[in-house]
This record gives C-alpha cells, sequence and structure tokens, in this order.
C-alpha cells in the first residue's frame, strides 16, 4: 500500500470500528433486554428448551470459522492464493453449517409451540439471537461478493482492504456469539 | 367527505382533504416552474451528488419545508386553544392528539435534525480544512435516509393515518392493542430509517473531524462549532442506537406478537427507559451544536478569540457526558423510588454547572468586544437570556417531589420549547444568516433580518412565558380543550396570538430568501471578517477546496494572519482527499427501505421482499462499483 491508499484504508478502518461500536451498543442493548425478561413467568422456560448439543456444535463452526479466516488472511499476504482461497471457503462453509444449526434451532422451537409470542422469554430471545443469525446471514453473502471480487481481478491493496474490514466484522460477529453462549445459553445449561 | 374508489369506501377528513388539494396545487406550480425554467437537470445534478456543501443544502432545504410543515401543526394547536371549549375546525380528540405527535415528532427529528446535520455537513470541513466528508457516498446515503424516512413519516397524513401516540410513543398506547391502525408502524419506520441515516452521518463526522484536519490544525485549535460537532456525534452514536433498538422492540411487538411493552409480562417502563436513554442525549444533540454556532457567531462579531477556549471545550464534552446520567428526570412519577430520583435530581441539577459556565464565557467574550449588532449576532444575543430562563426552569423540574406537580402540564411544555427553541431553532437562524454566504455566495438582507429576528423573540417569549403560569394553574399538556375557570382564557389567548406572530416572522424570512435571490450581490470570501478557515474559501464554497492546503499555526489562524497583512502559509504536502462520485445509488438504497418499510406496515409481504432483495442487489452492485478501484494500483 502505497501512503495514499493507507490512509483511505484508515479511515475506513476507523469509520468501521465505529460501526462495530454501534453494532456493540445494539446488543448491549438486546442482552439486556433478554436478562431482564428471561426467565419469563409462565409458559416456555429456557432449561426446558434449549439442548447442549445444538449450541455445542453450532458454536464449533462457528468459532472455528473464525480461525480459518484468520489462516486465510495470513496466506493471502504471503501471496499463498490457493490457501487463501480454501481458507474463505471454509470459512464462509463453516458460516452456512451455523445457519443451518441456527435455522433447526428455530424451526424445532416454533414446531413446539415456542413462537415469538408465547412468553417474553421466546420474544427476547428470538429478537438477539436472530438479529444475530441475520448477521451470520449478511456476512456469507459478503464472503461471495469477496469471491467474486476477487476473480474480478481488482487492485490486490484494495482487496486486502475489503478482506480486512471484513475480517474485523467476523471477528465481532464471532464475539458476540461468545456473549450470547456466555449469557444467553449457559447459565440454562449448565 | 366519503367517496368510492375501486370498490373501496375512503373517508377523508376535510383537513386530509386540505392537505391534498393544497399538496396538489403546490406540486403543480413546482413542477410547472421546474419545466418552464429547465432545472431538471439540476435536479439530477443533486440526486446523484456526494458532495458535502450539496448534501449540507439538501438537508437544510427539506429542514426548512419540514419546519413550515409543523409549524403549521403548531398553529392549528394554538388556535385549537385560543379560546376555552374551542371547537376549531376539526382538531378535537383524536385529531388533536394526531396534531401534536406530529408537530413533536416532525419538529425534533425532521427540523432540527437535518437543519444542524446540514450545517454541520456544510461548515465543519471548511472549518477544518477538510476537503469533504470522509465518506461522500455513505455521506449521501445518510441524506436519503433521512429524506426517505420523513416522507414515509409524511405520507400517513395523506393516508387518514396519522400516528396518535405522542413523539414520545409510549408503551402501551403505542402497541397494537390499543393502536391498531397503521399509525404507529408510520412512526416506528419513519424514525427507524431516518434515525439510520443519523448514525452514518455521525460516524462520517467523526472520521472528519478525527482524521481530516488540515496541517497543524490541531484538535484543540479546532472552531468550537467543529467540536461540539464532534461531541454531538458521539451523542448520536449512542442515542440514536439504543432508540434503534428501542424501535426494533417495539416492531416486534406490533407486527409479530412479541410483548416486551405490554401483556401481563410485559413492561410498559422498560418503553420508556429505552426512550428516554435516547431521548434525553437527544435534547443535547439538538443544543450542542447550537452552542457551537453561538460561540464561533459571538467571537466573529465581538472580534474577540472566545473566551476560555479549554473551558468551553471541556463544559460541552461534560454535558454531553452526563447527559447519559439524567434520563429518569422524565420518568419522577413513575414510582422508581426516592433512591433513583434522588440520584437523578442531583444529576441533572449538576449539568446547570458547565451550562452555567458556557454562558458566563460568552458574555467575558463580549466583554471588551468590538460588537457589531449582525443579525447571526442578534439571534445570539436573543438566545442567552431566553436559554438561561429555560434553564431555570429546568433546574425548578429537576426537583423531584415538585416535579409531581409539573409533570405533564404546561409548564414543561414552556420549560422544553424556552430551551429547545432558544438554544436549537436561535442557533439554527444565527447558523443560517452567518453561513448563507458560504453556502449560496449571497448574504442575506439584514433590515428583513431584524424584522425576523424581533417578530420571532417576542412571539417567543409571549407564546411561551404564558405556559409556565397556566401550567402551574394545572393546565395539563395533550389535552385539546380547558374550561373557563381559573383565568386560563387570557393567558390561553396570548400564547396563540404569540405563537401567530412567529408564523409572521418566518414570512419575513421567506420574503429575505427571496429578495437576496432577486437583487442577487454576489459576496466575497470574507463579508463578516471572520476568523475561522471557512471564510478564506469562495463563496459559495467551490466543490474542490483548500487548493493549495493553508496551514494552520493556532486558534483563529485565518484572522491573525489576515490581521497581520499576511496570507496563510500553504503546503503541498496534502494527504489523500476523500473520493467524490456522482451516484445514484443513494438515493435507489434510501427508496428500497421506504417501500420495505411500506410493505411491513400493510403486511405487504411481498414488497418487503422484492425490497430487501433489491436492497442487497443494489449493496452487491456499489461493492463491484466502488470508485477506490481507479485510485488504487493495479495488481501486479
Amino acid at each position: 500500500m502505497n501512503r495514499a491508499e493507507q490512509a483511505l484504508f484508515n479511515d475506513k478502518k476507523m469509520g468501521f470500528f465505529i460501526y462495530l461500536g454501534v453494532e456493540a451498543i445494539m446488543f448491549a442493548v438486546l442482552f439486556a433486554t433478554y436478562l431482564i425478561f428471561t426467565p419469563a413467568s409462565n409458559g416456555p422456560q429456557p432449561s426446558e428448551i434449549f439442548e447442549a448439543k445444538t449450541v455445542i456444535l453450532s458454536s464449533f463452526f462457528l468459532l472455528s470459522s473464525s480461525g480459518t479466516l484468520w489462516l486465510g488472511e495470513r496466506a493471502l499476504k504471503s501471496e499463498k492464493q490457493n490457501i487463501f482461497l480454501t481458507g474463505l471457503g471454509i470459512t464462509m462453509l463453516f458460516a452456512i453449517i451455523f445457519l443451518g444449526f441456527e435455522v433447526y434451532e428455530f424451526a424445532s422451537f416454533v414446531r413446539e409451540g415456542h413462537g415469538m409470542g408465547v412468553n417474553v422469554f421466546m420474544s427476547s430471545y428470538y429478537v438477539l439471537v436472530g438479529l444475530h443469525a441475520a448477521h451470520v446471514a449478511f456476512g456469507i453473502g459478503w464472503m461471495a461478493v469477496l469471491f467474486v471480487q476477487y476473480f474480478r481481478q481488482i487492485p490486490l491493496t484494495l482487496f486486502t482492504e475489503k478482506l480486512s474490514i471484513f475480517s474485523y466484522y467476523w471477528h465481532f460477529v464471532d464475539v458476540v456469539w461468545v456473549f450470547i453462549i456466555g449469557i444467553v445459553y449457559l447459565p440454562y445449561l449448565l | 367527505m366519503k367517496f368510492t374508489l375501486f370498490g373501496v369506501n375512503i373517508m377523508l377528513p376535510s383537513d386530509v382533504l386540505a392537505a391534498w388539494v393544497f399538496t396538489l396545487l403546490l406540486g403543480a406550480v413546482v413542477v410547472f416552474l421546474v419545466l418552464k425554467k429547465k432545472r431538471l437537470g439540476l435536479i439530477w445534478e443533486y440526486m446523484v451528488t456526494t458532495n458535502h456543501r450539496k448534501i449540507g443544502i439538501l438537508y437544510i432545504l427539506f429542514g426548512i419545508i419540514y419546519f413550515f410543515r409543523a409549524g403549521l401543526d403548531a398553529l392549528f394547536i394554538r388556535t385549537q386553544l385560543a379560546f376555552p371549549n374551542n371547537d376549531f375546525w376539526v382538531f378535537q380528540g383524536e385529531k388533536y392528539n394526531e396534531v401534536f405527535t406530529t408537530h413533536g415528532t416532525m419538529m425534533i427529528f425532521f427540523v432540527a435534525m437535518p437543519l444542524l446535520l446540514g450545517l454541520m455537513n456544510t461548515v465543519v470541513p471548511l472549518q477544518i480544512g477538510a476537503r469533504d466528508l470522509a465518506f461522500p457516498f455513505l455521506n449521501a446515503v445518510g441524506f436519503w435516509l433521512f429524506f426517505f424516512g420523513s416522507i414515509f413519516f409524511n405520507i400517513s397524513f395523506f393516508l387518514n393515518m396519522t400516528p396518535e401516540i405522542g413523539w414520545t410513543g409510549y408503551a402501551p398506547l403505542s402497541t397494537e392493542q390499543f393502536t391498531p391502525g397503521a399509525g404507529s408502524d408510520f412512526y416506528i419506520f419513519g424514525l427507524q430509517i431516518s434515525g439510520l441515516g443519523t448514525i452514518f452521518t455521525a460516524l462520517n463526522l467523526i472520521v472528519t473531524i478525527v482524521r481530516h484536519r488540515a496541517p497543524g490544525m490541531k484538535m484543540t485549535r479546532m472552531p468550537l462549532f467543529a467540536w461540539t460537532s464532534l461531541i454531538t456525534s458521539f451523542l448520536i452514536l449512542i442515542a440514536f442506537t439504543v432508540l434503534a433498538i428501542a424501535l426494533y422492540l417495539l416492531m416486534f411487538d406490533r407486527l409479530f406478537g412479541a410483548g416486551f411493552f405490554s401483556g401481563t409480562e410485559g413492561n410498559p417502563i422498560y418503553w420508556q427507559h429505552l426512550f428516554w436513554i435516547f431521548g434525553h442525549p437527544e435534547v443535547y444533540i439538538l443544543a450542542l451544536p447550537a452552542f457551537g454556532i453561538f460561540s464561533d457567531v459571538i467571537s466573529t462579531f465581538s472580534r474577540k478569540r472566545v473566551f476560555g477556549y479549554p473551558i468551553m471545550v471541556l463544559s460541552v464534552a461534560l454535558i454531553g457526558f452526563l447527559g447519559f446520567m439524567v434520563w429518569a428526570h422524565h420518568m419522577f412519577t413513575v414510582g422508581l423510588g426516592p433512591m433513583a430520583n434522588t440520584f437523578f435530581a442531583i444529576t441533572t441539577m449538576l449539568i446547570a454547572v458547565p451550562t452555567g459556565i458556557k454562558v458566563f464565557n460568552w458574555l467575558f467574550t463580549m466583554r471588551l468586544g468590538v460588537i457589531r449588532f449582525t443579525t447571526p449576532m442578534l439571534f445570539s444575543l436573543g438566545f442567552i437570556p431566553s436559554f438561561v430562563m429555560g434553564g431555570v426552569t429546568g433546574v425548578m423540574l429537576s426537583v423531584s417531589a415538585a416535579d409531581f406537580q409539573f409533570h405533564d402540564t404546561h409548564f414543561v411544555v414552556a420549560h422544553f420549547h424556552y430551551v429547545i427553541i432558544a438554544s436549537t431553532i436561535l442557533g439554527i437562524f444565527a447558523g443560517l444568516y452567518y453561513w448563507y454566504p458560504k453556502i449560496t455566495g449571497y448574504v442575506l438582507d439584514e433590515k428583513l433580518g431584524r424584522w425576523h429576528f424581533w417578530t420571532f423573540l417576542i412571539g417567543f417569549h409571549l407564546t411561551f412565558f404564558p405556559m409556565h403560569i397556566t401550567g402551574l394553574e394545572g393546565m395539563p399538556r395533550r389535552v385539546y380543550t380547558y374550561d373557563d375557570s381559573g383565568g386560563l382564557a387570557e393567558l390561553n389567548f396570548m400564547s396563540t396570538i404569540g405563537a401567530f406572530l412567529m408564523g409572521v416572522s418566518m414570512l419575513f424570512a421567506i420574503w429575505n430568501v427571496y429578495k437576496t435571490y432577486k437583487e442577487g450581490r454576489k459576496v466575497g470570501n470574507d463579508p463578516w471578517d471572520g476568523r475561522t478557515l471557512e471564510w478564506s474559501v469562495a463563496s459559495p464554497a467551490p466543490e474542490h477546496t483548500f487548493d493549495p492546503m493553508p496551514v494552520v499555526e493556532g486558534i483563529d489562524s485565518f484572522w491573525f494572519a489576515k490581521s497581520a497583512g499576511k496570507k496563510m502559509p500553504v503546503t503541498d504536502q496534502v494527504r489523500a482527499t476523500p473520493l467524490e462520485v456522482q451516484s445514484i445509488l443513494p438515493f435507489l438504497i434510501g427508496s428500497t427501505l421506504f417501500f420495505l418499510s411500506l410493505g411491513l406496515t400493510f403486511s405487504w409481504y411481498w414488497l418487503s421482499i422484492l425490497s430487501a432483495f433489491i436492497l442487497f442487489t443494489l449493496l452487491v452492485v456499489r461493492s463491484l462499483k466502488d470508485e477506490r478501484e481507479d485510485h488504487y494500483g493495479r495488481r501486479k
């Protein structure tokens, strides 16, 4: 990167970090909502409906996808194109698997009659975990666009820049998931 | 009026009908003028622009338009309240609820916010020596989100589905059970879309101010308007995000059967907490930029450096910080308990300290200064005593025990109009008169400006001063009538006269703009003998500014160079300029959110899904057409 590119990248980086701060506040308010309304006084209780198996499996895929992304990013820096493509590909695959687990979990809750309006616990659960899942889905689309950009042969510095911004996003989404494990699931699975 | 259209019976009240007729006529006139003067190209130019000054103009233009629309609401309110047991037109009962809801919501979100953001957009880059905002494209997105959010809110009136839940949207009234109509949804999505735009613009301003200052323009040398914009932007990031989530939760309550704010388990008080965690900082979001404007204006027209610069910055930061710890003073009567009420009473009283410091510093800036009584200066001078009066009633209201008497009376109405009109609205007027040459190249007429100022100031005090007394007499706010007892009639009539006087004063402002445009006397770079960097560029500010880039050597560097008869030193060591583009994408992105919300409001889910699909497609297109591609080195 030359100086002009570095300056523009740093602008973007700072802007994006501020944006992630905004996201953090959003999730903080939703966590507060969850803590206030859970457990609810009637209807389904978190300890009855959460399944450790789904949480552990989905967490495994999402959290390791941060690692594969990191490996891919490093490979791009040392110009190992194939390893990079594999890294980003596995990240995307893991994200899709995670999203599959989420959809499965939501679907099975709804099938058992634990929909959005059953009680305030379910409502606050869906708006929080659902927003996170929406972030994962958005990330999957973002990765698809990154692949397109890669094969379009845009300037390499610009591509690394775009990849860095995405990786900040992706690691952030993972951190939120860690909080979801700790606040939403863990207290009711132990 | 009732009629049948496509087999649907439609009932239109006469006020909505009047709005249709008026809007269609006005629209026809505008279309005719645009076609006659062949200005379609100009409109297109503004639709695709990402230049900070042009976007600033758009913000200001729509802010002014909505100011008239929301001002008209105020006149309806005052006419209805002019006499005891009055029945003016349709504005009783629900219609009255609608009219105060739109008045409040629009004045806060679609008048004060865009006017301030417009001034920040136009002026802040020029003040700090930046060539544009850091992300010009995002800036345009921010504007079009505001635009479509405001349009979304406004169309509700034409469909006779106006929200009637107050600008605070208190639950459980705002939940589906009590307002099943689409009105509250228009409120939710209108604010959600425009709030998102505001967050993006705040982010943009922070990066601009932190990273795009001219060489030598240290943070400690920035003009105070730039400082207050920076601190305000941080407040926006936190406050508007909380509002976004509050609206998100309310949306799930209304549309998808969640029960956060009502029912046996939900908690309406939680809405109040979330709303005021947003709502109180919002008051400072409106006031702080105005403080910055006053500081710059008073300093310029006193020919003195602003008194106590570091303390001025510090007190703004302190007000911003304390602003997040006072929200529950809106909820003293909720019953949070004596501990909570005491805590919030004390933090509220504390805010008077930094605010008081600022007032004294403005006075000391003028002391021994060479004062010129220009229109912007008059507005600043009008601000000080008026705002202090609002501040004093604010301290009165912070006494939580006494607040049980004041709560929801016209005393509160008097208080918040005193603070918001005195700071934000007078500040905006001062700023518009002051920077008008930088925006358009003309100076507004001083004589009409004085007429505008005096009629507005007198009208303002005449309207709101009597409300202190009617409020203490126990007259509740948000009630459409009152009876003759207790001497309320005369005071209310005075308020009504004052309101119309303010309406008249705005006609002077419009006449002034028209007259200035007709006479068309262009002015030079520096019509006010200014102190800060924006007066070193041409009026109106061109698209490419600061070439060559000046080097700043201290506070008011431009002024000192000018008084020494020298030019500011320049440099060609300039950081990379933000990349401006011409793109219709921001406009389209805003419009998809409009249709997405429309689909959700009326359960036309196909429309929402289609709009969401188009939205994501547009984001992909944006990514593929990234203007940076042309500026970065090609791949080896």
